[in-house]
């Protein structure tokens, strides 16, 4: 018989009041594992999605300000480009330390055409790119099949008075559209869309580039690595992250990490209520006992021992089978939340058990201070 | 004889919201190694407060204990709770065995917090238990034991770090005058080993067994006087002075 023995004794003489006490670390425990393995398996499938969701980084022709003057008479000044991109461009682009962390590279062109009529921006980009590239797009009618189709914006649509099935003219060559975009509120929405070879065709410069659009898997390198990468593969462009694009995610993701932790902080300090007053009450209830043991020789060293081993056996167990719970229940429920491939992050397992035993622990030294100050001349008024 | 336990102007006083009470007032008392004393006395009269002071258990009001010289009023809380485990055994009148334990192990539990080996502990608590009469009844629940059965685990408890001193509350209060007689026969056969006994209590039958009787009234010694020793086949006692 040794103080472990002892407390393991006393819980098990106390099962529901040690159920009761454990439960809130169970719980408390459970719900931090399930949250935190959730939140940090979610944190990689939302970043995944939200890159896949269209680009983040831009790929521009260098260009300089070039003031025009004469003498102190300022005439304005223009944009002159150094170098113009190219469709091979994309090849330099793939060939980068961090390809793998590149989704898709989309390259546009742009020019202004006669219309039906009416002076349009056409834009150009791979016709089978279309769903990667601008996967919010909802299109009345058909994509684009071959060169010798287009998609209307809503406002051109509406402009030329065409919808699918029509047909549209430009330098004297018929397309059909195959359909009309829904409204965007983007720049499209005023645009013709073609594949880029027919566009570039119209504006009589064959591979020919206006500029790329770089979807990058930002989850586990930062944005700016793959920008200087870029960078320093096309000498001649301007790379640039979409700033807004890359905080708006990086924030989203945070706010769900953020939302993970005070929910399980909420949980946890509920969790160690639960422990105080349940071993607070069983200080109480145990005060003869107390009294018998500080009268038989127990030191008050030995009282904490005792408390300490009745809650840290308790934690202990219920810690492990929190953390179990927890990691059972986020690797059932992961693939609910878009994580496609679930797992049980060892971290959030054993830092929540740690945190189980620490806080059980914890919320027991409020009444095991008070039991072991207990004068036995308190206790032996009871006995 | 040497004086074991010394006793000077001893005061208890209760009170709080206006309320005193009394429960020792100036109790001077000297008590020699190897005395068995009885102290009796009506409810109220602070038989019980005695008992703790001696122990302990509790610190007087005013006055001073001490016990072997050492006064307890210098001892730290850590100290006197070493002090009782080495010096004294506690008997109480409700036994107040752990009812989750087993009768071995309700007398290993004041070795709980030792590093003794386990084994050893078991042995000890298997010899003692047999000292009083239990062997066999080892491994029984408080709640299977009898009530005289349920003191003798106390009394054996209370022998497990070898006391000099006795220390027993009404021992015999919740039993049957059979068995309250078998238990007074076990403070005798304890006495006779060596120990010191301070026993409280409302039987005078015990002054029989007794070397010294103390009656109290009203938190004063009304009566102190010492008996003649123990005759061993129950022959007739005469009164010491």
């Amino acid at each position: 018989m040794d103080l472990k023995k002892l407390a393991w004794k006393n819980l098990h003489r106390r099962k529901t009041r040690a159920v009761f006490t454990g439960l809130g670390i169970f719980l408390g425990i459970g719900t931090f594992v399930a949250l935190v393995s959730l939140t940090s398996q979610m944190e990689g499938a939302v970043q995944d999605k939200l890159d896949r969701y269209g680009a983040n980084i831009l790929i521009l022709p260098r260009t300089e300000q070039l003031s025009l003057g004469f003498g102190n008479i300022a005439l304005g000044g223009t944009e002159v480009a150094h170098a113009t991109l190219r469709v091979k461009d994309k090849k330099a682009i793939e060939s980068i330390p961090h390809r793998d962390r590149l989704r898709s590279v989309v390259p546009y062109f742009l020019t202004a055409a006669g219309t039906s009529g009416k002076e349009v921006v056409w834009m150009g980009l791979p016709a089978e790119e279309i769903p990667t590239a601008r996967p919010w797009w909802k299109i009345f009618g058909t994509p684009i099949d071959g060169k010798e189709e287009v998609l209307l914006g809503s406002e051109v649509a509406a402009a030329l008075d065409k919808g699918p099935g029509g047909t549209v003219t430009a330098y004297g060559r018929a397309y059909r559209v195959s359909g009309v975009l829904r409204p965007t509120g983007e720049k499209e929405d005023g645009m013709v869309i073609a594949d880029i070879a027919a566009v570039q065709a119209l504006g009589r410069k064959p591979n020919a580039v206006s500029y790329y659009e770089v979807a990058a898997l930002c989850k586990d390198c930062p944005v700016e690595d793959i920008v200087a990468q870029l960078s320093q593969a096309l000498p001649g462009a301007r790379v640039s992250a979409i700033r807004q694009v890359v905080e708006s995610r990086r924030e989203a993701v945070d706010h769900f990490r953020k939302l993970g932790l005070g929910v399980s902080a909420v949980v946890l300090a509920i969790g160690g209520l639960m422990v105080f007053v349940t071993v607070m009450g069983s200080v109480q209830e145990r005060t003869r006992e107390i009294g018998v043991l500080r009268a038989v020789g127990f030191r008050r060293r030995a009282i904490l021992s005792l408390l300490f081993w009745e809650t840290g056996w308790i934690s202990f167990l219920a810690s492990g089978m929190g953390a179990a719970a927890g990691g059972a229940v986020s690797l059932l429920v992961a693939p609910h939340f878009g994580v496609e491939t679930p797992g049980i992050p060892p971290v959030p397992l054993f830092g929540g058990m740690l945190l189980g035993m620490t806080l059980g622990l914890l919320g027991a030294v409020p009444p095991a201070r008070k039991a072991a100050a207990l004068s036995p001349t308190e206790a032996i008024r009871t006995l | 004889m040497e004086t074991f336990i010394h006793l000077d102007d001893v005061s208890m006083i209760y009170g709080g919201n206006g309320t005193r009470t009394a429960a020792l007032q100036g109790v001077s008392l000297r008590f020699d190694a190897g005395e068995y004393v009885v102290v009796t006395g009506e409810s109220g009269s602070g038989k019980s407060t005695l008992l703790a002071i001696l122990g302990g258990l509790q610190a007087p009001t005013s006055g001073t204990v001490a016990i072997q010289g050492v006064p307890l009023a210098a001892l730290s809380q850590d100290r006197l709770a070493d002090f009782r485990r080495e010096t004294i055994g506690f008997v109480f009148q409700a036994y107040h065995l752990l009812p989750y334990l087993s009768a071995r192990e309700n007398v290993m539990v004041p070795m709980s917090p030792l590093p003794v080996r386990a084994k050893e502990k078991a042995a000890r608590a298997a010899a003692l238990l047999a000292s009083v009469g239990l062997a066999g009844k080892e491994e029984r629940l408080p709640s299977q034991l009898s009530g005289g059965e349920c003191q003798r685990v106390a009394i054996a408890r209370a022998l497990v770090h070898g006391p000099s001193v006795l220390l027993a509350d009404e021992p015999t209060g919740n039993l049957d005058s059979a068995t309250g007689e078998q238990i007074f026969d076990l403070f005798s056969e304890l006495h006779r080993r060596g120990k010191t006994v301070i026993m409280v209590t409302h039987n005078e039958r015990n002054l029989t067994r007794a070397t010294r009787a103390v009656r109290l009234r009203d938190g004063l010694v009304e009566e102190d006087r010492r008996l003649s020793p123990l005759v061993p086949d129950g022959g007739t006692r005469t009164p010491g002075g």
